[in-house]
């Protein structure tokens, strides 16, 4: 009878349904309604990824290809509103963070739907541009065919400098594809290429997936819900370890053009037209762009700043993991203080006892989990390290 | 690793063993120790070969002064080559922790077809003309004629096997049929025949079921094996239609026929050895006469297959006066097939009991029960002294002799049953008489006497207790053990409503409602649109199939299913079969996703897998229940009511869950492997039904799932799936052991407390 009446609901009831809302909550020993308290699984998720962090040799000249799938699958509604919405939601988030993480690093958007692929924009170093063409295609109608995205991918990284890693992001709605030959040969291809694939479904695991990355040397997840998606989609933001092959020294010539005076008036290449003020000037051919990291569209140099190859640098030289100091041995006798050195708030929680912390096992400082957090992810120096400098 | 069972040290070739392994070892020993029979249900996918292997090899190890043989029973020439190789595994760690003193010899028995060498024999296509083309060349009547004139072929591996004599044999070491085939080769020794005389010899036999069940074949293949042997029967919850089926005869009209040229061809024959040779036949008569055993000291390659009823049954007498000369045996013959093929003449379905029968035959034929009993012995002498080889052209009068000498031999637990016509088809006149027999304990009856313990394991044995009143037999240990798994790999459920909240069934009247049909033709392809790669759906019979993917086809369902997976059918054509299975793999694995239709009880339920991505859901439509209104059947369950007391409904559904269970027990053939089970059927739900799935399906069966219908059975498969689709710890991490190393087993073993990590 449960389903009758649930089949007899109201489009807004639905929406609270399909929600889910009320599991978010729990209820405590007062009998309150609290949200869930996630920090600690949150914590605990970080310091796993963390510790798999060992000081190894990073590509940072990345070439991404991002293939999105806009099959009919990607217009299911069970991701809200639908997964063709959430995957450009994440998507964008996903550019920019990437950009911000990789300066140096060039991306590009392709697209498969009524079983063919479709380059959407090619390899570049802006995320306005990449986003601003996705949200532009966001229809989804026919099959998915993963063998000719790959090949389209395939055959514009072929063409990229041997330097740079080649890698694909496949955001694969569909549980089938729908292929002209044979994938297996396209797959040997990928590999035989260097081209890391990597796969997020949205649906289920599919064995040619799998199959895929495991060849490649690419991660395959399944996202279980948007929250999942997202945290899967920027795993693929920092840069992946190097291909040993790869992995030589390599001298690259870039330029780092100097920022034209505000009020000049010159005609920039990448807009083709005439502007005023900003934009930087090719130290080598003195042509006008607007933005950076790009490639000198007349002799082809890579224009980067130096805050750009600044950013990248902490890739390479990580901090290493703090240790963490469970409550029983932080006793109140003992000499450190009991506040968190980067944010001064108490260590203790209510009731004097004493929560989670970790220490710097190089200056030996305590943080509370917050700045461990933000230390490691986001500002990649230790404030403890640096104050005995 | 090395570990201590009781006073048995056990070698087990892993780092690793699963709990419930370890518990099914100990409960082996105890069965061995106490030298009795048991009965072990352990689900697919924990290693129950290799847990069995190890142990059994171990616990003769460890009792050198009383070697125990281990005689393995397979069902499939695959599954023999399965266990082999891990046997060599079990063999090679043996042999490295021990040294030289743990060497045994193993070795793999199948038919000629599996293990000739022979080019020219090979060519034939099927058994019995590969069987026929091998005694062509090995005959000892061919081979005396070969020796005096060159031109006369013979087959050399037989011959150089022959004249190594003695020397002829294996050295220790595992041996696939593969493995026997190259060393027969490069020795130039006839495998088969060296295979058959090292299997008296070797420390562990692998053959199929019939080398032991069935009587024609034991008694030559299976005889000389000792008492002190351990016989287990793996995969064994239909050895109770084996044993029937050993028993078991039907006669057709192309029987009929065909036995009647070959006793014309056989009266020819003796006309020209009157005329030749009539010496011989005089010989053979007075061998009758003095009632020599008729085989006995036959050279082996002579040897066929014996008497059709088992070994205590046969009578230790002459050969009765009227048929030892071969024309009267002809005459006899004759007037059987006669009578036989009056009686096929009827309109009407007859069923008749063993003893009116032989009374009929003695009323109309004049041939007493005596002489039906001795008719087959009697026609093998026959085609002896006649020295025919091409044994495949006399199959019919072969069955018919078979029929006889069963017929006079028992006289409960048999019926015959006549039928004009197949009731599904009333107009094709296809008139077939049947000799079924009724009792399974019959034929597995001189197995349990003779051998000191038998091991009866299968995934599925639920439920445990009708299996020993089936057979007859007293186990020692009957046990069922679960799974330990680190998640929930497994998702069954039952569908008891489709999308318009109907109830589905197949029952008899409801299986042609249009309703009905359209929601497991909604249900397939919901499916199919959220669950991955490959999809495989059981139907009750061919029939059913037929029909229901006809009318899918009618209202357009099919075609909207194929735009998502493409659809490989099974038929009755093996050769086809096997093709679409080829395909459907292949469909799966290049991501187009694929469904295979199929029957539960047809070849694909029971031997193939449907592992990792062959198969992340199956779908049993409906109940597999047997065809009830067929007069066997119903002759059976009659038999079954009055001798051991089991309800007709209650052996039905005993017999339907089994082949449910082993259909939907298809998706799931390791732990690390995810898979989920839709039973499509009302009737499902009700606990009679349930209840007799085995313990590991109904242990993973939530009460939520009970009573779903088609947009339930959807969400929870989307959740299901992704949930199965994120990365796992395979040892189960920090909460219950399913993974045992050698420290955790040293553990155990001291604390005595097994149960503890079981549950």
């Amino acid at each position: 009878e449960d389903e009758d009446e649930a089949n007899g609901l109201e489009a807004w009831e639905r929406a609270y349904t399909e929600d889910r809302s009320w599991e978010s909550l729990q209820e405590d020993e007062s009998g309150l309604l609290r949200p869930i308290d996630t920090t600690a699984i949150h914590h605990a998720q970080y310091r796993r990824r963390l510790r798999a962090t060992a000081r190894i040799q990073k590509g940072l000249i990345r070439y991404l290809y991002i293939v999105v799938d806009l099959s009919k699958a990607a217009s299911e509604r069970d991701f809200r509103p639908s997964r063709m919405a959430v995957i450009a939601k994440q998507v964008e988030l996903f550019i920019r963070e990437f950009f911000d993480q990789n300066p140096l690093s060039h991306v590009g958007l392709v697209t498969t739907k009524d079983g063919v692929a479709n380059c959407l924009t090619d390899l570049g170093g802006s995320p306005e541009s990449h986003i601003k063409a996705l949200m532009g295609k966001l229809e989804c109608s026919g099959d998915a065919s993963l063998q000719n995205a790959l090949e389209l991918v395939h055959s514009n990284l072929n063409q990229i400098p041997s330097y740079g890693h080649r890698e694909v992001l496949i955001l694969y709605s569909a549980l089938s594809t729908c292929d002209p030959g044979d994938l297996m040969e396209t797959i040997q291809k990928c590999k035989k290429s260097k081209i890391r694939c990597s796969v997020i479904g949205l649906a289920a695991e599919m064995f040619i997936c799998k199959h895929l990355c495991q060849e490649t040397g690419g991660t395959y997840s399944v996202a279980l819900d948007e929250s999942h998606f997202k945290e899967l989609i920027l795993e693929h933001s920092p840069p992946p370890p190097a291909i040993a092959e790869y992995a030589t020294a390599n001298l690259i010539k870039m330029g780092f053009p100097q920022r034209a005076a505000e009020g000049s008036v010159a005609i920039c290449t990448c807009h083709e037209e005439a502007k005023t003020g900003g934009g930087y000037t090719c130290p080598r051919c003195k042509v006008r762009v607007c933005e950076l990291p790009t490639e000198c569209r007349v002799c082809g140099l890579t224009l980067i700043s130096s805050p750009h190859l600044a950013r990248s640098y902490h890739h390479l030289f990580p901090i290493v993991p703090f240790a963490e100091i469970s409550p029983s041995q932080n006793d109140p006798n003992h000499s450190f203080p009991n506040t968190c050195f980067g944010c001064q708030q108490s260590l203790l929680s209510q009731g004097n006892k004493a929560e989670l912390s970790v220490s710097c096992p190089k200056c030996k400082q305590q943080f509370c989990l917050d700045c461990d957090m933000y230390i490691h992810e986001s500002l990649h120096n230790c404030p403890g390290c640096e104050s005995f400098r | 690793m090395k570990f201590k069972i009781e006073e048995v040290t056990v070698y087990f070739p892993y780092d690793n063993i699963y709990p419930e392994q370890y518990a099914y070892m100990i409960e082996l020993k105890r069965t061995l120790d106490a030298k009795g029979h048991c009965l072990l249900e352990m689900p697919t996918g924990t290693g129950k070969t290799i847990a069995l292997l190890s142990l059994i090899t171990s616990y003769t190890l460890s009792k050198p002064q009383s070697p125990i043989k281990l005689i393995y029973c397979t069902r499939t020439v695959h599954e023999m080559e399965k266990t082999l190789a891990e046997l060599r595994l079990l063999h090679d760690y043996m042999v490295k922790c021990i040294g030289p003193s743990a060497k045994m010899l193993a070795l793999g028995l199948s038919s000629r077809k599996n293990l000739c060498v022979n080019n020219k024999v090979l060519a034939a296509e099927n058994r019995d003309s590969v069987d026929a083309g091998c005694r062509k060349l090995t005959a000892s009547w061919v081979r005396a004629l070969a020796a005096e004139n060159p031109d006369v072929p013979s087959c050399e591996f037989f011959e150089q096997y022959e004249r190594a004599g003695s020397a002829a044999v294996l050295p220790p070491g595992v041996y696939t049929l593969q493995d026997l085939r190259t060393f027969g080769k490069e020795k130039g020794w006839c495998p088969y025949f060296l295979a058959r005389h090292m299997v008296q010899f070797a420390n562990v036999v692998v053959y199929s079921y019939q080398y032991l069940l069935d009587p024609k074949v034991a008694a030559i293949i299976s005889k000389e094996m000792q008492k002190e042997s351990v016989v287990v029967f793996d995969e064994a919850h239909n050895i109770d239609n084996v044993c029937i089926e050993a028993l078991s005869v039907s006669v057709r009209r192309q029987t009929v026929d065909g036995a009647r040229r070959n006793i014309n061809r056989m009266r020819q024959e003796i006309d020209k050895f009157k005329a030749t040779d009539a010496g011989r036949l005089r010989a053979e008569y007075n061998r009758l006469v003095e009632g020599l055993a008729l085989r006995g000291d036959l050279p082996a390659a002579d040897g066929w297959l014996a008497n059709p009823a088992l070994p205590d049954d046969i009578l230790k007498e002459a050969v009765p006066g009227n048929i030892r000369k071969a024309e009267h045996f002809i005459q006899v013959l004759r007037r059987l097939v006669q009578y036989l093929e009056g009686r096929l003449e009827t309109e009407n379905v007859e069923k008749e009991n063993p003893v009116s029968f032989v009374f009929s035959i003695l009323n109309h034929a004049g041939i007493d029960q005596k002489t039906l009993k001795f008719c087959y012995d009697r026609l093998h002498s026959l085609m002896m002294t006649l020295e025919i080889t091409d044994t495949d052209e006399f199959l019919h009068v072969q069955t018919i002799c078979d029929f006889a000498t069963l017929v006079g031999t028992y006289a409960r637990g048999f019926s015959i049953i006549i039928e004009p016509f197949d009731e599904r088809m009333p107009h094709i006149p296809d008139p077939v008489l049947q000799l079924c027999c009724h009792d399974a304990s019959l034929a597995i009856k001189p197995v349990f006497e003779r051998f000191q313990s038998v091991v009866i394991t299968s995934g599925t044995l639920s439920p445990i207790d009708l299996y020993p009143r089936l057979l007859n037999f007293n186990p020692v240990v009957s046990r069922s053990f679960t799974m330990s798994l680190t998640r929930d790999c497994i998702c069954p459920m039952v569908l008891t409503r489709g999308s318009d909240q109907l109830p589905v069934s197949t029952k008899f009247d409801m299986r042609s409602d249009l309703g009905v049909v359209r929601n497991y033709g909604r249900l397939l392809l919901e499916m199919a649109s959220v669950v991955p790669d490959g999809i495989v759906c059981f139907f009750v019979s061919y029939s059913y199939m037929d029909g229901i993917v006809n009318s899918w086809n009618e209202n357009g369902i099919l075609k909207e299913i194929m735009q998502h997976k493409l659809v490989f059918i099974e038929t009755q054509d093996v050769v086809e079969t096997t093709l679409a299975l080829d395909n459907y793999r292949k469909a799966c694995d290049c991501g187009r996703g694929a469904i295979f239709f199929s029957v539960a009880r047809g070849k694909v339920a029971e031997g193939i897998d449907f592992d990792r991505h062959y198969g992340r859901l199956v779908i049993m439509f409906g109940v597999p229940f047997q065809y009830t209104l067929s007069k066997i059947l119903l002759a059976r369950l009659e038999y079954l009511r009055e001798t051991f007391q089991i309800k007709e409904g209650d052996f039905l559904t005993f017999d339907a869950l089994r082949q449910a269970a082993q259909c939907v027990g298809r998706v799931i053939r390791s732990k690390a492997d995810y898979g989920m089970m839709i039973f499509a059927d009302k009737r499902y739900s009700r606990h009679d039904k349930r209840s007799k799935l085995p313990g590991w399906i109904l242990s993973h069966l939530r009460d939520a799932h009970l009573n779903l219908s088609t947009d339930m059975a959807l969400h929870i498969a989307r959740e299901f799936l992704r949930k199965m689709a994120q990365p796992y710890d395979k040892t189960g991490g920090t909460g219950k052991k399913t993974l045992l190393s050698q420290e955790d087993l040293d553990k155990i073993v001291l604390e005595g407390s097994m149960n503890d990590m079981l549950y």
